[in-house]
C-alpha cells in the first residue's frame, strides 16, 4: 500500500475514533448509555444489508450531485432543491410513463442545477446564495403540490403513489453504475479534465484556453442530473411524498458530508454512503432499544458527519478550495 | 575569537524523509558579510531557517557568542539578535509601514507605538533608510518593502541579519541601493547572511562566502581568494557549459507586428499606452523594463488572454487582435508565464500537466488518451531533466525549479511559431537555466521568441534585438550584442 492511502486510511480511523468519543460524550451528557447505544449502532445497522443498500442509494446520488461541481471549484449546495424537484418530476411522470420517470427526474435537476451554473456563469451570481433560495422556494412548491394536485385521493396528508418501482439491490446497482460513471467522466473524458483544471485553479483554466462558462454549466448540470436523480430514487423507495417532507428532507443536505468524508471521490463516496447509511439505521434501531429520541440520532449522524469530514474539509480550506 | 554565530554538524530531515542538509557546520564571524552560495535546493533556506528558528535541526548545535542555543520560535532568535527578511517578505500587505514596524516590534518586547516610530525615524534618518511609514505596503515597491523589513530588523537591535535571495524581486538600481545600504550598516558592526545564487553578487558584497552543494557544505573561502568560476564549479559540482550564442544570420519575413497596442491591468490601470514592435522569423526579441511597464499585458494579450483596449495584433500577415487563448495557440503562439500557478495546474499530476493547453490534442473523441499523454510527458521530463518520483504525482509536490523545467519544457517541447518566454529561467539553478537559454535560442530555427526577462545578463545575452518598456510605452530599442548593463538600466529608469 502506498504511503498516502496508508495515511488516508489511518486519518479516517482516527477520525472514527474522535468521532465515537463525542458522540459518547453527548449520550453521557444527555443521560444515555454510550457503551450500549453505540454498540447496538454499529452492530445493528449492518444487520439487514438490502435496507442499508436502499437507505445508501440516494446518498450515493445526493454526494455525486456535489462531488462533480466541487472538482470544478464550484459549491452545489442546491443538491437539496433538485432532489426535491427530481422527486416531483419522478412521481409526476412515473404515473404515465414508469420507469421513464427517473430519467425526468434527472432531467430536472440538471436543468436547475444548469440554471444556477448559468447565473454564475454569465451573471456572476454566487452559486452557494441562490442554490440556498431554490431550496427553500422548492421545498415549500413541494409541500404546496404534495397538499394541493399531487394528493392522495383518501389520505390528504400525502401524495398518491409513485407509478414505478425497483427494488433496493436494482437501486443501489443503478447508484453505483453512475458512481462509476462519474469516475469515467472525471478521469478519462475531455470534460472530466477541463472540470478538474478549472477546480485545480481558474487561471490555468484560462491559460489552458477552457471555456470557463461552458465547464461552469456543463458540471452544475450534470451536478443537477445526480441530484434529481437522488431525489427520485428515495421517494421511489419511500413510495410518496408527505407533507412533513420527512421522507425527502436532508438527502440533498446529507449528501454533502457523505461527498466529503469520501474525499470527493466517486468511490470514496459510494463507500461512505454505505457506511452513513447504517449509521442512519443503527440510529433507529438505538430509539426502538433504548428509547432515546430521534433527534438524538439525527444529532449523532451530525456529529460523525461533522468529525468523519472535518479533516478533509480543513485541507480543501486551506488550499482555497482548489482540488485536482 | 569566538565567532559570533557557530552552527555545527546541522542535519536536516524533513517528515516526508526529504534529506535537506547533512552535518553542515557554517560560522558568521562579527561584522562580516558571509555569503551563502548554493543552487536551489542546496539547503540555503533551510539552514537559515534553522539559525532563525523558524525550523528545528533533526540533528546537530548551534552557539551564538560561545552560548549554546535552541530556538524554538523566531522571537527567541530576534531575542538574541537575529532577524530574518525573506525573499518574499514578511509585511502585512494592508497596514502601513509603521503598523508593521509595531507588530513586530511588539511581537518581542512590549513599546508603545510613539516610541516605535520616533525610533524609526531616527534609525531611518541616520542611516539613510528612506521609507515612508505611513504609505501602505501594499503600494510600495519591492525595494522599499526590503528597506521596511531592514529598518524593521534593526529595530529588533537586530546584529545579525539574514537576507534570503535579497535582490530577486528587485530592480538593477534598487539592487545596487541595498548593496550600498549592507556595507553601511556592517560599519555599524551589523553582520550579514547573504543568501544567494548569483555569483556575481558575492563579488560585490561579500567577505566571506560559504558553498552548499545538495544539502553539504563544499567549502568556506575568502571571497577576494576564490573566482566566480571556481565559486560556480564548487556550486554545481561541474565546468557549467555556457551559451555560446552565435548571432542569428539575416532574419527572415516579420512574424509578429504590434502596433499602437493599449490595455489596462486587472485593476483598470492603464499598463500599455500604444506599443509598436516588431518580431522578424529568426529573432530572439528581448523585453526589458522595471516591473509593471506593461510586459506582463503585453505577453497576455499575444496569448489571448487579455483583450486589448485599442491596436493591432498581426501574426504572419493575418489580423489575430483579440482572438481567444485556443485560436492564439492554433495560430502558432506557446506561452511560458510568469506565474507557475497559472501556466500550471499544481493540483494536478505532471502528466495532466503535460499536456495543459493542447488537452483536445490528447483526446480521441471525447475520451483522454492517456498513453499518449504520458508520452508526452516522459519526453518533457527526459530532456528538461525534472526531478520527479512518479509522472502521477501532484506537480505541487516538485520543487519550484522542476515545476519551472515542467511548463518551459512544455511549451519548448511543442509546436510553434513564436514562443513568448516570460521569465523563463525564474527559480532555476545555473545548469538548468543554460539548458532552457540554450533551448531558447535553438527555437529561433524554428520561428521567433519575445523574451521577457528581469534578468538583464539573459536578456544581453539571448537578444538579437532589445526593446526596453517604460511605464507602458516602448523608449528604445538596443542591439542585443553590443548594449552595456549601465545602458539598459538606465533606459529601463526612464532616464533617455
Amino acid at each position: 500500500m502506498s504511503g498516502e492511502a496508508l495515511r488516508a486510511l489511518s486519518e479516517t480511523a482516527l477520525a472514527l475514533a474522535a468521532a465515537v468519543f463525542v458522540t459518547s460524550l453527548l449520550l453521557l451528557l444527555l443521560g444515555y448509555d454510550p457503551v450500549s447505544s453505540l454498540a447496538v449502532m454499529f452492530t445493528y445497522g449492518l444487520g439487514n444489508v438490502e435496507y442499508v443498500a436502499a437507505v445508501a442509494a440516494p446518498l450515493v446520488l445526493s454526494a455525486l450531485a456535489f462531488l462533480i461541481p466541487l472538482r470544478a471549484g464550484l459549491f452545489n449546495i442546491g443538491g437539496e432543491g433538485q432532489a426535491y424537484l427530481g422527486a416531483l418530476s419522478f412521481l409526476y411522470f412515473s404515473q404515465q410513463f414508469g420507469a421513464l420517470g427517473l430519467l425526468a427526474g434527472g432531467l430536472m435537476g440538471a436543468l436547475l442545477g444548469g440554471t444556477l451554473g448559468a447565473l454564475r456563469a454569465f451573471l456572476g451570481v454566487n452559486e452557494v446564495i441562490a442554490s440556498i433560495m431554490t431550496n427553500w422556494t422548492l421545498y415549500y412548491v413541494t409541500l404546496f403540490l404534495v397538499s394541493r394536485h399531487l394528493t392522495h385521493p383518501e389520505f390528504p396528508h400525502r401524495s398518491i403513489d409513485v407509478g414505478f418501482f425497483l427494488g433496493s439491490w436494482t437501486s443501489f446497482l443503478l447508484a453505483l453504475a453512475l458512481a462509476l460513471l462519474a469516475l469515467v467522466l472525471l478521469y478519462n473524458t475531455l470534460l472530466g479534465y477541463e472540470i478538474r483544471v478549472l477546480g485545480s485553479s481558474r487561471r490555468a483554466a484560462a491559460y489552458a484556453g477552457i471555456d470557463v462558462r461552458r465547464v461552469t454549466v456543463l458540471s452544475m448540470s450534470i451536478g443537477g442530473l445526480f441530484g434529481g436523480t437522488a431525489g427520485a430514487l428515495k421517494v421511489m423507495y419511500v413510495g410518496h411524498l408527505d407533507t412533513t417532507m420527512s421522507a425527502l428532507f436532508g438527502v440533498g443536505f446529507l449528501g454533502i458530508g457523505v461527498a466529503l468524508i469520501g474525499k470527493s471521490h466517486p468511490i470514496g463516496a459510494v463507500l461512505s454512503a454505505a457506511f452513513l447509511a447504517s449509521m442512519i439505521i443503527g440510529g433507529h434501531w438505538v430509539e426502538l432499544r433504548l428509547g432515546t429520541p430521534p433527534e438524538l440520532t439525527d444529532v449523532i449522524v451530525g456529529v460523525m458527519v461533522l468529525v468523519l469530514s472535518a479533516p478533509y474539509a480543513l485541507k480543501l480550506l486551506q488550499r482555497g478550495g482548489r482540488l485536482g | 575569537m569566538v565567532p559570533l554565530v557557530s552552527m555545527k554538524g546541522i542535519t536536516k530531515v524533513y517528515a516526508d524523509g526529504t534529506v535537506a542538509l547533512r552535518g553542515v557546520t557554517f560560522e558568521l564571524a562579527e561584522g562580516e558579510v558571509h555569503a551563502l552560495l548554493g543552487e536551489n535546493g542546496a539547503g540555503k533556506t533551510t539552514l537559515m531557517r534553522i539559525l532563525y528558528g523558524e525550523l528545528r535541526p533533526t540533528a546537530g548545535e548551534i552557539f551564538v557568542r560561545g552560548q549554546s542555543v535552541a530556538f524554538r520560535s523566531p522571537q527567541e532568535a530576534m531575542r538574541r539578535g537575529i532577524a530574518m527578511v525573506h525573499q518574499n517578505f514578511s509585511l502585512v500587505p494592508s497596514f502601513t509601514v509603521a503598523d508593521n514596524l509595531y507588530l513586530a516590534v511588539t511581537s518581542v518586547k512590549p513599546m508603545r507605538r510613539g516610541e516605535v516610530e520616533g525610533r524609526a525615524r531616527e534609525l531611518g534618518a541616520r542611516l539613510g533608510i528612506e521609507v515612508p511609514l505611513e504609505a501602505r505596503v501594499e503600494q510600495l515597491s519591492a525595494g522599499m518593502k526590503q528597506r521596511a523589513e531592514i529598518l524593521k530588523s534593526l529595530l529588533l537591535d537586530a546584529k545579525i541579519i539574514i537576507l534570503d535571495e535579497p535582490t530577486s524581486l528587485l530592480t538593477p538600481l534598487e539592487a545596487r541601493a541595498l548593496l550600498g545600504l549592507i556595507k553601511e550598516l556592517k560599519a555599524q558592526q551589523v553582520s550579514f547572511v547573504y543568501v544567494t545564487h548569483k555569483l556575481r553578487e558575492v563579488k560585490e558584497v561579500a567577505d566571506r562566502v560559504t558553498v552548499l552543494r545538495k544539502g553539504a557544505n563544499v567549502g568556506t573561502f575568502q571571497v577576494s581568494e576564490v573566482s566566480e568560476a571556481e565559486m560556480a564549479k564548487l556550486m554545481v559540482g561541474a565546468e557549467v557549459e555556457r551559451v555560446r550564442r552565435s548571432r542569428s544570420g539575416a532574419p527572415g519575413e516579420v512574424l509578429l507586428e504590434v502596433e499602437d497596442l493599449a490595455a489596462r491591468d486587472d485593476m483598470g490601470v492603464e499598463r500599455l499606452k500604444g506599443v509598436t514592435l516588431s518580431v522578424r522569423r529568426g529573432e530572439v526579441v528581448g523585453i526589458a523594463g522595471v516591473q509593471g511597464s506593461g510586459q506582463k499585458e503585453l505577453a497576455e494579450i499575444l496569448a489571448g488572454l487579455r483583450r486589448p483596449e485599442r491596436g493591432k495584433v498581426r501574426l504572419g500577415g493575418v489580423d489575430v487582435t483579440g482572438r481567444s487563448p485556443r485560436e492564439m495557440r492554433r495560430a502558432g503562439v506557446l506561452y511560458s508565464p510568469e506565474s507557475r500557478e497559472e501556466g500550471l495546474a499544481l493540483e494536478m499530476s505532471l502528466v495532466e500537466n503535460s499536456v495543459l493547453a493542447r488537452q483536445g490534442e490528447h483526446a480521441s473523441g471525447v475520451t483522454m488518451n492517456w498513453k499518449s499523454a504520458e508520452e508526452r510527458a516522459r519526453q518533457i521530463v527526459e530532456r528538461f531533466r525534472v526531478v520527479f518520483t512518479d509522472l502521477w504525482e501532484r506537480a505541487r509536490n516538485l520543487s519550484g525549479g522542476n515545476q519551472q523545467r515542467l511548463m518551459v519544457g512544455r511549451e519548448l517541447e511543442s509546436e510553434g511559431l513564436l514562443l513568448i518566454a516570460h521569465e523563463p529561467t525564474q527559480g532555476l539553478d545555473v545548469v538548468s537555466a543554460e539548458k532552457v537559454r540554450g533551448e531558447i535560442l535553438r527555437f529561433r530555427e524554428r520561428g521567433a521568441v519575445l523574451l521577457i526577462s528581469s534578468d538583464l545578463d539573459e536578456v544581453l545575452e539571448l537578444s538579437d534585438r532589445i526593446v526596453v518598456l517604460f511605464e507602458g510605452r516602448v523608449v528604445g530599442e538596443l542591439k542585443g550584442g553590443e548594449s552595456d548593463l549601465e545602458r539598459l538600466a538606465k533606459l529601463m529608469g526612464g532616464a533617455l
